[in-house]
């Protein structure tokens, strides 16, 4: 088995009597990327902080490179840190500030002047090294706080919502370029974030939490496509909500009773009961009278609204349920509000979910 | 690293706390003493034999000294009053109407004030508006004297307002700047006239920060020992001036210490007792 | 109507205004005339005549040397120490998170609070108990419990401007609590920690309630030989040392803008201009 650089056991952490972060397990191995997403509030930057040293956990262990560090403080541990206010130092020149952390991390003095001219052309601002964090932009200050972290070549990279304080365009292009710095560096990272774009364009593989449990853990196409509970459903993108009452059939076959007639499913694990069909709407398709399809719905077109490229089709099914859909934009004719269509999709495509969590 | 931080703050605050504590405490445990001796007189500080007696405490509930204590409060509240009135407008106009360079002439001169040494200004005022002064008639605007008892309360109360004035203004400046202009804006364009949005808005939103100024400014005034000393002439004799004389004059060490056990009681509880109300007042209403 | 209303309340909004600016200005102004009067008494204003008569009375009056060297060496003393514990001890109580904190820090910031009358009395008292009778240590005894708040306040004003990321970035950088203190907390504190010295400083140099009770026969600071000058004889050389207390005070507030800036003290506010 492949050591893991970071490993989490079993974290918990309280403030006064909520458990900001409970009972959290991850790992993370050498070189991968990994995004602690979740809303405000869901314990992803505590567990951040308990990582970087600036809480300690309740109760659990957390590994850094096979030590328990735990009890460690944040200078004991060779931890790389990018604030989400970057926090570079306004007393010091951008040399200051990548040096700050060598020196104190004992880099012979010879070389450190060498390696802030290396580090600052691989986060490509070459030749900054006299200029104060006041004169540099956005952008800019985002790198050298990079530069600053990757330089003392760290176990481990932790990113506080990178990108937060930049403005959207410019958050596209720096998503890029920080998947392409961590990745020269080879640097295991993990990265926290609210915003699931972010973490699916930066990831590996995600650990979403709310609530200050994790949810569910995969990467960005698994917890999109097979999400495990109403909450990563509802939290990665859009989706369609059917609720219902579950009765297998067969092994790997029943059916849903809802209001708009029974669906078929394929339940997977999911016990008989009350559940939630989750149908993405790109999987939710406008379809002829006789096109094949596992199950069709009746429904009326109210409203179509155009998202880039694409169209978005909201429909109202038999019992009133609003639902949307997802299509194409190519000059195809389209209903028009008011027409009555068929939507259908297949049984892959609807996912069966608990029906406690958070109601979408 | 929790662990280790308490251990650097402790670390840190040791020096203060050596120096200061025995600083503080010392002396306050020694006046409280001193002021529960029997005073005898002819000699320097209390009888150190005699039984301890409340006798210098009851002497201060006598009328004749309940005038002194009563006398630095009104004087000290007619000084604050006015430092208000004065002062907030001057803290206004600074924070919203100044350009940048006027800003800064008058923030400096307002530090400046606050940094001349405080028998220079009393000196300024009583030659400016003493009996040879320029504005020597200025006390007959309110009918009184120069040389009465008058005159050396309004003497006084110029002396006093000289301090309070920039300790108000530099506090209500602060206020201010944290005050959304934009509000301003907002009522004016609801039609409310100049004056209405600056004493509905502008004011009422300072309330804070005008009682917090008001207290500082008070709490200055009635310790104040060089005003009233300067040109009281005797007729204003602030609780400070009378402990001084204590010490100075008759050396009662007992009486002296009781009166200052009673000033630094009444002046303590005033100013955090009263900052301690405005606040929770404010913070709840701002719930 | 509004309007009317409105053009008597900016008549009364600048009237205070000027009210204001001239009760400053004036009585500065009419001592900085009379210290230049000829005139060997305290006659009626303007004077008649120009000299530098009382300058030169003071510049050779002795008593007032030894005043301002005691005062200036005692400044001096007082603020270097209160400097010292006071910007660590904000700094301490900052980052401290213990019971009886706001206790702790209320009661080292009470000097201000306790009118320096009581404090004066109160370090005589001790000081003798103590058997110290030398007057420059009571002196500096008095000034430091008097200085102290004024750094220790202003530091930590200033340290609430810091953002706490500085210090958690300097620990995750491998800077010890001593190295983040020393590197970044400090440095980024400079402005109020001189404001703090500055106003300790001036506070220290024209103390009058606590010098009086402190100082002796030998050893006596500036206001306190002013004071007693006056009570002795009212003559203009107060006048000429007033000239000379508001030339230096300007040269304080220049320093003070140059090193700290002047808002370091009002601060810029939450809506800065």
């Amino acid at each position: 088995m492949i050591q893991s650089v970071l490993d989490l056991q079993h974290v918990t952490k309280r403030f006064g009597a909520t458990a900001a972060v409970d009972n959290a397990t991850f790992e993370v191995a050498r070189g991968e990327i990994v995004a602690l997403l979740g809303p405000s509030g869901c314990g992803k930057t505590t567990t951040l902080r308990m990582i970087a040293g600036f809480e300690q956990p309740d109760e659990g262990r957390i590994f850094i490179s096979g030590t328990d560090v735990a009890r460690k403080a944040p200078y004991e541990r060779n931890v790389g840190l990018v604030f989400q206010d970057y926090a570079l130092f306004p007393h010091m020149s951008v040399a200051q500030n990548i040096a700050f952390g060598m020196k104190n991390r004992g880099v012979p003095r010879k070389e450190i002047g060498a390696r802030i001219a290396t580090v600052l052309e691989q986060v490509r601002l070459p030749g900054i090294e006299a200029r104060r964090p006041a004169e540099l932009s956005g952008g800019q200050q985002q790198r050298v706080a990079l530069a600053r972290a990757l330089v003392t070549r760290p176990d481990i990279m932790l990113l506080d919502e990178p990108l937060s304080n930049l403005d959207a365009k410019l958050r596209l292009q720096l998503r890029h370029e920080i998947r392409a710095i961590l990745s020269t560096f080879h640097c295991t990272s993990i990265i926290v974030t609210h915003d699931q774009e972010e973490a699916m364009g930066l990831a590996d593989r995600i650990v979403l939490m709310n609530k200050g449990r994790i949810e569910q853990i995969d990467t960005p196409v698994g917890l999109y496509q097979r999400p495990q509970t109403l909450f990563a459903a509802d939290f990665i993108g859009h989706a369609n909500w059917i609720p219902g009452r579950l009765a297998r059939r067969a092994a790997d076959a029943g059916v849903v009773e809802t209001k708009v007639g029974g669906i078929a499913v394929a339940p997977g694990a999911m016990a008989d009961g009350p559940v939630t069909l989750c149908i993405r709407p790109e999987r939710l398709a406008l379809m002829a009278q006789d096109a094949p399809a596992d199950t069709r719905l009746a429904a009326v077109v109210e409203r179509l609204d155009p998202v880039g490229a694409d169209l978005r089709i909201w429909s109202r099914l038999r019992d009133g349920t609003l639902v949307q859909s997802l299509e194409k934009n190519v000059g195809r004719d389209l209903p028009a509000p008011g027409a009555d269509v068929t939507l259908g999709f297949r049984i892959a495509d609807c996912i069966v979910l608990p029906a406690e969590g958070t109601a979408p | 690293m929790a662990m280790r931080r308490p251990a650097l703050s402790a670390a840190l605050l040791w020096p203060a706390l050596v120096v200061m504590a025995p600083l503080l405490l010392g002396p306050l445990v020694l006046l409280a003493h001193e002021s529960l001796k029997p005073f005898v007189g002819g000699r320097v500080g209390g009888d150190e034999s005699g039984a301890l007696t409340l006798q210098n405490y009851a002497q201060i509930a006598d009328p004749q000294y309940v005038r002194y204590f009563l006398d630095t409060f009104r004087v000290g509240l007619l000084a604050t009053a006015l430092a208000l009135v004065l002062g907030f407008p001057v803290a206004h106009f600074i924070a919203r109407r100044a350009g940048p360079v006027m800003r800064r002439l008058l923030v400096g001169g307002l530090v400046g004030t606050l940094f001349l040494s405080i028998i220079v200004r009393v000196y300024a005022i009583a030659m400016t508006f003493g009996p040879h002064g320029p504005l020597a008639d200025f006390s007959r605007i309110f009918g009184v004297t120069a040389s009465s008892p008058d005159g050396a309360e309004l003497m006084v109360v110029l002396g006093l307002l000289n301090s309070t004035l920039p300790l108000v203004a530099l506090t209500l400046i602060g206020t201010l700047q944290n005050i959304n202009p934009r509000l301003e804006d907002a009522a004016m364009s609801l039609g409310a006239p100049r004056w209405k949005t600056f004493f509905q808005v502008t004011v009422a939103m300072s309330l804070p920060g005008i009682l917090s100024a008001a207290i500082i400014a008070y709490a200055f005034c009635i310790s104040n020992l060089v005003v009233p000393m300067l040109v009281g002439r005797g007729f204003i004799v602030f609780v400070s001036n009378l402990i001084y004389f204590r010490f100075s004059e008759v050396a009662n060490f007992p009486s002296g210490a009781a009166l200052s056990m009673v000033m630094m009681v009444i002046s303590v509880a005033l100013f955090y007792g009263l900052l301690h109300l405005v606040r929770s007042h404010w913070q709840e209403a701002g719930k | 109507m509004k309007r009317l209303a409105d053009a008597v309340f900016e008549t009364v909004y600048w009237s205070l205004v000027t009210l204001f600016i001239a009760f400053s200005v004036i009585p500065v102004v009419v001592a900085v005339v009379l210290s230049f009067d000829a005139r060997s008494y305290v006659g009626p204003f303007p004077p008649t005549q120009f000299s530098l008569r009382w300058y030169d009375r003071f510049l050779a009056d002795s008593y007032y040397h030894d005043g301002l060297v005691t005062s200036l060496l005692l400044a001096t003393g007082a603020t270097a120490i209160a400097t010292v514990i006071g910007a660590l001890a904000a700094i301490g109580l900052h980052h401290a998170r213990f019971k009886g904190k706001g206790l702790i820090q209320a009661a080292l910031l009470s000097p201000l609070v306790i009118p320096n009358v009581v404090l004066g009395f109160g370090v005589l008292v001790f000081a003798s108990r103590l058997g110290i009778l030398d007057g420059m240590t009571r002196l500096l005894m008095g000034h430091v419990l008097i200085t102290f708040p004024y750094v220790m306040r202003t530091t930590a004003a200033s340290l609430v401007g810091i953002r706490a990321s500085y210090h958690e970035a300097a620990l995750s950088l491998g800077a010890g609590p001593w190295g983040a203190l020393w590197q970044v907390t400090l440095p980024l504190a400079r402005t109020g920690i001189i404001a703090g010295a500055v106003f300790g400083f001036v506070t220290s140099f024209d103390d009058v309630g606590v010098s009086l009770f402190l100082t002796d026969a030998f050893t006596f600071t500036l206001p306190v030989a002013i004071l007693a000058q006056m009570r002795a004889n009212l003559d203009l050389t107060i006048a000429a040392l007033s000239v000379m207390f508001i030339v230096a005070t300007v040269l304080i507030i220049v320093l003070l803008d140059r090193l700290a800036g002047l808002d370091a003290i009002t601060g810029r506010g939450v809506y800065g201009r």
